[in-house]
């Protein structure tokens, strides 16, 4: 439903212009512009070939390479293009599959109540309490397989639970609302009632939901590939930490490729942080009066 | 000298992001000690704005922009806070409508007092505890519930206590917002005999704020009428000549007259964020002049009182076009559509239960409106549930021809549904708002009637028709319809599945004074071309005359009397109804 949400090709521009209203929002979706642009289009705006072993290893910064290159000498920038694909993939994917998980188990609790809603509050309250980051570890470095992928999974089904008890919350006060008795008597059913007259109502605890987790799942992917616990091959902001932690970039003075992919990673939290500012206007129409 | 005098006084609401509301404009006017006077206007006009700036108490975003307001001969138009203190609760002191919620809950009712005294007076323990008693004897609550914490009274009590509260100091003004809205009819009596008691004993003025007009035509010395910000009229209670308050007038009768006829105000007030040369009112006025829409008429002695229109001296303006017209009229008897035998509901809760209905039996049949009147708790809404299904009753029967309606579950009741619909309350929490009116018509169409999309729409003109809306508000949102508009949407919505039964729960009580005719009208006229059975639940006597057959009236859950509407109200037998009559005021008219 979210992707629907999120895609729905006639709400994108009324989208856009609600968040483009507010200041703060608005200088978010112009630098997660600038980030989703790069992504798009890495391999037109990098010099060179990010996995490309061809240079001299360890050059500090030049005309020729912008931030130096590497232990393995790739070229430090081309990575940095590339390794926004990586970091967006991860946010978007684990953020819709984790606010998915929410939607489905807080919504279904919330609107049934009843033993549906202690079973489900059990297993949220569960999820809750259990660390995320132990877990998070433990998963990735005894899966089978090493990647990107798997690091998606494990974000999704460890990240949900938070989003999970808000709406569960929220729904539990829309529910009772005069429209929601008036939808019942229209004839509609409980899946329609939920996610067509409910839901849009939540929008922007949706969203707000879906930045939440998809920030953090950018974060987790950095870390779990700064540990180690990815695919070290794969270009990503959080692999360029790795290499140049491993590779002693502080020793030897190499600090663009130390800084880079950390103010890189920092910028686009704060792009979606600053978005968020401009989403309660989503669900309330009476804000977005022009 | 004047108590009170207001001198060309604006209040604006400047927020970010929206033009500036202009909600009080160049206002007007002086009260004399011991004056009570009745402020009357449809919702939105800046009645309460007006009252929040005499006390000095408004917050942003609202600002005075102008005039002056002088009290007691002092300018207070400009003090600060600090000269303020002093004159807050001692000379100036307000009831509002959400005063019994603003009662600090973990303290008891005499603390509260103690509290206020400590603070304003140097009197001694004893003294307080003395005046104490004697301000709660005064609002007629036992003095022995001194020692309740506020959630151990009922809603009407904690009015009363706030009351004494504001009264404690002896001020000489006070300031009554909406004193006894969302209580029930014969507490709301008895608090407003209460006020008028207190204030013949002590002499303070009152400002009294509110939409039951014929309270305030009652009670008030002199009534001042808003519209859009301005005060179009000032005179002592009795007739009003502006073509507005004989529109607001209009839409009070005694429900014990033979015939009794409402108007109602078509059209809606104008947007407060515009100023407009000529008069505010043209776009509703009846009897309005050509150079109505260029000149602004002064607010002018015309009478015993002032008057701000063009014609009011000379043209009596009525609203014929927009009469609804009640009298005694004979009911063909019709088989029942929908009998209700004695039927029981006990709510649980926390180990207490409460009985809600208690033996009830009555019948709907086509072409007839059934009201249930009755005080909040009575079991009204409850009864509307047991008949729509979401609730089912412990004993008793509900059935629907041969269905039994109390037995029903998924997909019958899917069906049943279809011929029984709900006309809610409140209309700005019936509607979703974040869909058009159109995508909320086209669900019950489809589900109902199965229609296809296509289908359902084609029918849609047809259907706000009938509710008298032009198909352009299809696409409106809620938060973009007035009050009256939203209703008829709702009504709308609850007609779409073609039901033959409609249950209206206190349709026109969230509504204006102003409009509520108007959907009074909308709802007779269904009944009567589409030959429904509707049961009108309200705790409103007048609406229940206007548009009921027969009366069935509720009391703690039994009904106590039934009969026809004109039978019942004019020769009551139940004590209960005869408190309900009581309470109805006895405006001069
Ligand atoms: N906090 C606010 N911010 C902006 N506008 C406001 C605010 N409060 C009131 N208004 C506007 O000021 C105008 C006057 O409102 P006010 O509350 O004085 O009306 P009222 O006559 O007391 O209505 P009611 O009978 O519903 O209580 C309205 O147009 C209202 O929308
Ligand atoms: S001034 Fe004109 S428009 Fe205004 S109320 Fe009087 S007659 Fe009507
Ligand atoms: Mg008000």
């Amino acid at each position: 439903m979210t992707v629907e949400l999120l895609t729905k090709p006639s709400r994108v521009p009324q989208w856009l212009r609600i968040l483009w209203a507010n200041k703060k929002s608005r200088v978010g979706v112009v630098l997660l512009s600038v980030f989703v642009l790069t992504a798009v289009f890495a391999p037109v705006l990098a010099p060179y070939d990010p996995e490309s072993t061809d240079f001299a290893a360890a050059l500090p910064a030049s005309g020729d390479h912008w931030l130096g290159t590497t232990q393995q000498g790739q070229d430090v920038f081309s990575q940095l293009i590339h390794g926004a694909r990586t970091s967006l993939l991860v946010g978007l994917v684990a953020g819709v599959f984790s606010t998915i998980i929410a939607l489905l188990i807080g919504m279904t609790a919330g609107y049934l109540r009843g033993w549906v809603d202690e079973f489900l509050s059990g297993l949220t309250n569960l999820a809750l309490v259990i660390p995320v980051l132990p877990l998070m570890i433990t998963l990735a470095a005894y899966a089978p397989v090493r990647g990107v992928w798997l690091i998606i999974f494990v974000i999704s089904v460890t990240g949900w639970a938070y989003g999970a008890k808000i709406k569960r919350a929220q729904i539990i006060t829309l529910r009772t609302r005069d429209y929601v008795t008036a939808a019942k008597l229209a004839g509609d059913g409980p899946m329609r009632i939920v996610f067509r007259e409910i839901m849009p109502n939540m929008t922007s605890l949706v969203v707000v939901g879906f930045m939440g987790a998809a920030t953090a799942a950018i974060g987790a992917e950095a870390g779990l590939e700064f540990l180690g616990l990815g695919d070290p091959t794969t270009i990503s902001w959080g692999t360029m930490l790795y290499w140049a932690d491993n590779g002693g970039a502080l020793l030897t003075g190499q600090w663009p490729w130390l800084i880079a992919p950390g103010l890189a990673l920092t910028m686009l939290v704060t792009a979606m942080t600053l978005i968020n500012f401009g989403v309660d206007a989503l669900s309330n129409p009476a804000l977005r009066e022009e | 000298m004047s108590l009170l005098e207001v001198a060309d006084l604006s209040v604006a609401y400047a927020t970010k992001n929206s033009p500036p509301t202009h909600a009080v404009r160049n206002v007007s006017f002086s009260m004399a000690e011991g004056e009570c006077v009745g402020l009357l206007g449809e919702s939105g006009c800046g009645k309460s704005t007006l009252g929040t700036a005499l006390l000095r108490l408004l917050d942003r975003p609202a600002r005075i922009t102008g005039g002056t307001i002088r009290f007691d001969g002092t300018d207070i138009t400009a003090l600060d806070e600090n000269a303020l203190r002093p004159l807050r609760w001692r000379a100036l002191s307000t009831v509002f409508q959400s005063s019994m919620n603003s009662l600090n809950p973990v303290l008891t009712v005499e603390a509260q007092f103690r509290d206020m005294f400590r603070t304003h007076t140097d009197m001694t323990s004893g003294e307080i505890r003395r005046r104490t008693a004697e301000l709660l004897e005064m609002v007629l609550i036992d003095p022995s519930y001194m020692r309740f914490h506020p959630h151990e009274l009922s809603g009407g009590m904690k009015q009363r206590v706030a009351l004494a509260l504001a009264l404690a100091l002896r001020p000489k003004l006070v300031v009554l917002d909406e004193p006894t809205t969302g209580l029930d009819v014969v507490v709301q009596k008895s608090i407003m005999d209460s006020v008028r008691t207190l204030q013949r004993e002590q002499g303070f003025a009152v400002l009294l704020i509110s939409h039951d007009l014929g309270t305030v035509m009652e009670i008030a010395d002199r009534v001042m009428v808003m519209y859009a910000g301005s005060v179009v009229e000032s005179r002592p209670a009795g007739e009003m000549l502006h073509p507005y308050s004989r529109g607001l007038l209009g839409s009070y009768a005694d429900p014990r007259a033979e015939t009794v006829d409402v108007t109602y105000i078509p059209g809606r007030p104008p947007d407060l964020s515009r100023f407009q040369d000529g008069c505010l009112f043209v776009d509703r006025c009846p009897v309005a002049l050509p150079k109505c829409a260029t000149e602004k008429p002064p607010l002018a002695p015309v009478g015993d009182g002032l008057v701000a229109c063009h014609v009011a001296p000379s043209t009596k303006a009525d609203f014929a076009d927009s009469t609804f017209v009640r009298s005694v009229r004979a009911v063909a008897e019709a088989p029942p559509v929908l009998e209700v035998t004695g039927v029981h509901k006990t709510y649980t809760r926390r180990r207490t239960s409460v009985t809600a209905v208690d033996d009830v039996s009555f019948a709907l049949r086509r072409g007839r409106v059934t009201a249930l009147v009755g005080q909040s708790g009575s079991g009204k809404s409850t009864i509307a549930k047991l008949l729509t299904g979401i609730e089912r009753p412990d004993t008793g029967t509900v059935m629907f021809g041969d269905v039994p309606v109390h037995r029903l579950r998924g997909r019958a009741m899917r069906r049943y549904r279809k011929d029984v619909q709900l006309v809610f309350q409140d209309p700005f929490a019936a509607l979703n708002p974040v869909r058009t009116v159109r995508q909320t018509l086209v669900r019950p169409l489809r589900n109902h009637l199965g229609l296809s999309e296509k289908d359902a729409r084609a029918r849609l003109e047809s259907l706000v028709d009938t509710v008298g809306l032009a198909p352009a508000f299809l696409d409106r949102y809620p938060h973009q319809l007035s009050g009256g508009q939203r209703q008829r949407v709702v009504v709308a919505r609850a007609l779409a599945p073609e039901p033959s039964i409609l249950i209206a729960d206190e349709p026109i009580s969230m509504l204006d004074v102003s409009i509520r005719a108007e959907i009074v009208e909308l709802l007779d006229r269904l009944v009567h071309h589409r030959d429904l059975a509707m049961l009108y639940i309200t705790h409103d006597l007048l609406s229940a005359r206007l548009l009921a057959d027969e009366v069935l009236v509720l009391n703690k859950g039994t009904v106590v009397e039934d009969g026809p509407t004109i039978e019942v109200i004019r020769n009551a037998q139940a004590p209960y109804t005869k408190l309900l009559l009581d309470a109805l005021p006895n405006p001069p008219r």
